[in-house]
């Protein structure tokens, strides 16, 4: 897949999107009713424009398929999913069950997939006392209220 | 009050022992983060950025002056030892420092990288403090039309001059400012574009977008040479330190790159890739043995990392005096400074003199302390590069998680990281360059708001935009920049077809 040409579509979809979502914004009721939709609309058909030159001159120069091929390309999107799953999970159990567990958990999940099952006591070490002195550092000396843990 | 009674002052913040702390503390950190590959100063300052929220103005802006100084030093440090530039700006150290560390002479390369850097530091800082006043001077008269052209003109021509073609920079461009146009609209109160979640309705941080690009985007990006592990390092040094013969070989260099990195640094969109490379090339042209450069040349090493440092000072001339930043490196530190509530730009100086003052006072103090932080610290610090990347890597993805919680305490955010991290590595996969989006995050908002103030001063009247002095030069800069592009393009083909016949 041309990735510089499917950028240039993205772009015009996404421009097309928040273009309509701009002619869409309800009347400003002080001042000027559409001032607050200019600035949008204006940026918006930019965005169509130049992501329809993008996607029109890649297609025309080098086609839609071929270039941009890598051999490790599968692995790496496995690696970056599974990465981006973690970083979710640890968004929804961070104000559950406190900084220092959540932040374990994270990044235990994250150290296996770096590191490796096999150092799981490196891996183990390391998640714990980051955690415990990120959770010091910021709460005690910083003055950031990181979540506490729940039975503590 | 003159300018040296002003900077006098500001010297005497920086050198309150509890600042030289910070900046020492801020410059090893700065340092460290600087090291790793792929994080150089724009991830430093937003990764290390919350540790200053509970200081004072003036603590917090000496500390994060240190972190920016500590990863441009930094960033050369695994260029030379490992062939892997920390960032852009030191892509040109691996030239001729990497051959030099192969041939034994590692502690000479470092202790003139540090030597060069410093130099480079302080001379640009010195003229800084002369060309600062008048520029914010000059810029007060800017009403808002000329502001916005200001705004136009940076932007363009960061999109424009950043490598990759000149489409996919505006669109990267385009993208920051739909992002900035997110929330409550400041004038009229309208909610725009934030599908009935309460928690965009203050719009989405530009720090944590930042964060997510530079910090998880990288490491998105590297996970490849993650996995494969390090390489082979040097770890025992000799003294860290230079010959005569190589300072003699050097100096005309170092002191030659230094206005010309601070020239470049300072045009919005060149920044400190740009000016190392052309330092390089410039003293390749100009040396008497050019054969050796890319051999471990120790010129060929100086004279970019002046030039890249001084860069770096030039740089935040147009983002503090004018309060529009010209690379995403600065675009981080003025949104470092906008944290802790002070809007760069020509009021800075009137408004919050001390503070301008006692930055440009904390560069110099930063500069010296880094210099000797890095050369007897050396050996010591470049040990973080032979902790496995596979056990650091992981260390600064959770060092983003607090560090974007910090900013908000919002989890929220950690979903808008992931998908802004996702956005950052599939925008450097297609080559779209990042650095005109983070910018345009960060000015979006005035720019919008100065749009509009133009618009109701003229009454609706567009030609406001080209109605000054100004404005005018704005407009045929921006014009410059845009066709300059395919201008050089085109004598670059016609050279080509002149030298293939």
């Amino acid at each position: 897949m041309n990735l510089s040409a499917l950028g240039g579509i993205l772009a015009t979809v996404l421009g097309l999107i928040y273009t309509t979502q701009a002619l869409m914004l309800p009347k400003a009721s002080i001042g000027n009713p559409i001032a607050p939709k200019i600035f949008p609309i204006g940026i918006g058909i930019l965005l169509i424009l130049f992501g329809l030159i993008l996607s029109f001159s890649e297609i025309k120069n080098t086609g839609l398929k071929k270039k941009d091929i890598e051999k490790d390309k599968n692995e790496n999107i496995k690696l970056i999913t599974y990465t981006s799953l973690a970083c979710i999970l640890y968004g929804l159990i961070f104000n559950r069950l406190g900084y220092v567990i959540s932040t374990i958990i994270f990044l235990e999940i994250i150290l296996l997939l770096f590191n490796g099952k096999e150092k799981i006591k490196t891996n183990t070490i390391v998640s714990i006392c980051f955690s415990v002195i990120i959770y010091f550092l910021f709460s005690r000396f910083l003055g950031v209220t990181l979540p506490a843990m729940p039975f503590l | 009050m003159d300018v040296l009674a002003y900077l006098l002052k500001g010297f005497s913040v920086a050198l309150q022992p509890i600042n030289l702390m910070w900046v020492t503390l801020g410059g090893i950190l700065g340092t460290i983060v600087g090291m790793l590959p792929g994080l150089g100063p724009a991830t430093g300052v937003a990764v290390l950025l919350p540790m200053t929220f509970t200081m004072g103005p003036e603590a917090a802006l000496i500390t994060m002056c240190g972190v920016y100084y500590g990863a441009m030093f930094g960033g050369s440090r695994s260029s030379i030892l490992i062939n892997t530039p920390g960032d852009g700006a030191a892509l040109a150290a691996t030239f001729d420092g990497y051959p030099m560390a192969q041939q034994g002479r590692a502690e000479s390369a470092l202790a003139m990288s540090a030597i060069a850097s410093f130099i480079g530091g302080i001379l640009s800082t010195i003229v800084m403090v002369f060309v600062a006043q008048p520029v914010a001077k000059f810029a007060l008269k800017f009403g808002p039309a000329e502001y916005f052209m200001l705004m136009v003109f940076a932007l363009s021509a960061t999109a424009s001059m950043t490598k990759g073609n000149l489409t996919k920079g505006f669109i990267s461009m385009l993208i920051g400012l739909m992002i900035s146009t997110v929330g409550i609209d400041a004038q009229s109160g309208i909610s725009r574009f934030t599908f009935g979640i309460l928690e965009l309705q203050t719009g989405i941080d530009f720090l944590v977008v930042i964060i997510a690009v530079y910090a998880l985007g990288e490491v998105f990006k590297s996970f490849k040479m993650i996995k494969e592990g390090k390489k082979k390092m040097q770890t025992k040094f000799g003294k860290i330190w230079i010959t005569k013969e190589e300072w003699k070989r050097s100096k005309w260099p170092i002191l030659r790159s230094a206005p010309l990195g601070f020239f470049i640094g300072a045009l919005p969109g060149a920044g400190g890739t740009m000016a190392s490379l052309m330092a390089y090339n410039n003293e390749k042209q100009l040396s008497k043995h050019p054969e050796e450069f890319g051999k471990g040349a120790i010129e060929g090493l100086a004279a970019p990392e002046s030039a890249n440092n001084a860069a770096s000072v030039g740089a935040l001339i147009p983002m503090l005096t004018l309060g529009v930043p010209g690379s995403g490196t600065t675009a981080v530190m003025m949104g470092a400074l906008l944290m802790l509530g002070l809007q760069p730009g020509p009021m800075l100086f009137q408004q919050h003199p001390k503070l301008a003052w006692g930055l440009i006072a904390s560069m110099f103090v930063g500069n010296m302390i880094l210099a000797i932080v890095n050369i007897p610290l050396a050996g010591l610090l470049v040990r973080v590069l032979a902790i496995p990347p596979k056990i650091l890597y992981p260390i600064v993805l959770g060092l983003a998680f607090v560090g974007t919680y910090a900013i908000s305490n919002s989890v929220i955010d950690f979903y808008l990281l992931v998908i802004f991290g996702v956005m950052g590595y599939f925008m450097s996969k297609a080559k779209i360059p990042t650095a005109p989006l983070i910018l345009a995050i960060i000015v979006g908002n005035s720019m919008e708001q100065s749009f509009r103030q133009a618009i109701t001063i003229s009454d609706g009247d567009y030609s406001i935009f080209f109605g000054s002095k100004v404005s005018i030069v704005l407009l045929i800069l921006t014009i410059v920049s845009v066709v300059y592009p395919f201008v050089k393009e085109r004598i670059k083909g016609k050279k080509n077809i002149v030298s293939a016949n």
